[in-house]
């Protein structure tokens, strides 16, 4: 009877033919959501694609739907004062963050290896602790980034939660050019963004 | 592969191994495998032979085309996708196919 079972209970093998290995970019998972779906509800909150809410940051925070290339469900950017594009804000709700563990502690050094891996800048973990987020344990990083030689700079924070089994995240990136100071204030309300952020029905991982 | 990694607890549940088929050398896919993190296994198929069987040898071009084959226990193909995986079509797939909701 066991040796029934074994046989019975590989259901399906997939197999997956791909090219070259450093050569072609994954696709993330589907974070397609139609941006014209976004409720506003009486209490000032936003529903977004029908499964998120949250209040949104004021203006000029514009809001920025993901696709399927994206690294991200959705995101909020800001350009800020500063004669250079680059000097600008940008903060997000990401579902697959890089890396693959349930473990937070695991998911974080995974993501830390991709997170900036093409911007060219040696990345510094500034402040590393527990947070209570999405009604659960999760873990803050407070990041940053430099890189001299284009004289430019980053500074980051990643906050990991799980969303049933799996490992989410949000992030802040916020740019600078090397000599110019951070505006904290945006932090803050990446804090706020998240603190508010509320699943509106249970993810399609978790009703699989 | 990044995605297959992740939901390899979701692939035990639904009774299914992943594989992946490439035409690099074993030195390039170790390397691959041990930099993502990958623990599923990724087979070496320099001379191309599997990209025959699956129908994914482009002429002239030393990489098979991408493909997602699902293949069920009696060793028949039940799912083929060109291109990048979709990965909740691939799990809601696997779902059918392990409660028998599909059948030959």
């Amino acid at each position: 009877m066991r040796i029934t079972y074994v046989a019975i209970s590989l259901v399906a093998a997939l197999l997956l033919p791909f090219g070259q290995a450093a050569g072609q970019a994954q696709k993330s998972d589907t974070h397609e959501h139609d941006s014209a779906a976004i409720v506003r509800n009486a209490d000032g909150t936003i529903t977004y694609g029908g499964e998120y809410r949250f209040v949104p940051p004021p203006s000029p925070w514009e809001l920025i739907p993901g696709n399927e290339s994206s690294r991200f469900v959705f995101g909020f950017y800001r350009k800020d004062p500063g004669k250079v594009q680059l000097e600008s804000t940008f903060f997000a709700y990401d579902e697959e963050p890089y890396g693959y563990s349930l473990n937070i502690e695991d998911r974080s050094r995974e993501f830390l290896k991709r997170f900036f891996w093409d911007s060219f800048v040696k990345v510094t973990v500034l402040e590393k602790k527990k947070v209570s987020v999405l009604g659960a344990e999760g873990l803050a990083l407070t990041l940053e980034g430099k890189d001299p030689v284009a004289g430019q700079k980053v500074r980051s924070k990643v906050i990991f939660g799980k969303r049933g089994a799996r490992v989410v995240a949000f992030y802040i990136r916020q740019w600078r050019l090397i000599d110019n100071n951070y505006d904290l204030s945006a932090f803050e309300t990446f804090d706020r963004f998240v603190a508010s952020l509320r699943f509106v029905h249970k993810s399609f991982y978790e009703e699989l | 592969m990044e995605g297959h990694q992740r939901n390899l607890y979701l692939y035990e549940r639904f009774n299914a191994r992943v594989a992946g088929v490439s035409r690099d050398d074993v030195t390039t896919l170790k390397y691959w495998a041990d930099d993502l993190g990958l623990t599923f296994p990724l087979l070496s198929n320099v001379s191309g032979w599997l990209g025959i069987i699956f129908d994914v040898l482009p002429g002239n071009q030393p990489v098979f085309d991408r493909r997602t084959v699902i293949i069920d226990k009696n060793g028949i193909v039940r799912y083929v996708r060109d291109g990048s995986p979709d990965y909740k079509d691939i799990l809601l797939f696997l779902k059918k196919l392990n409660s028998g909701e599909i059948t030959p």
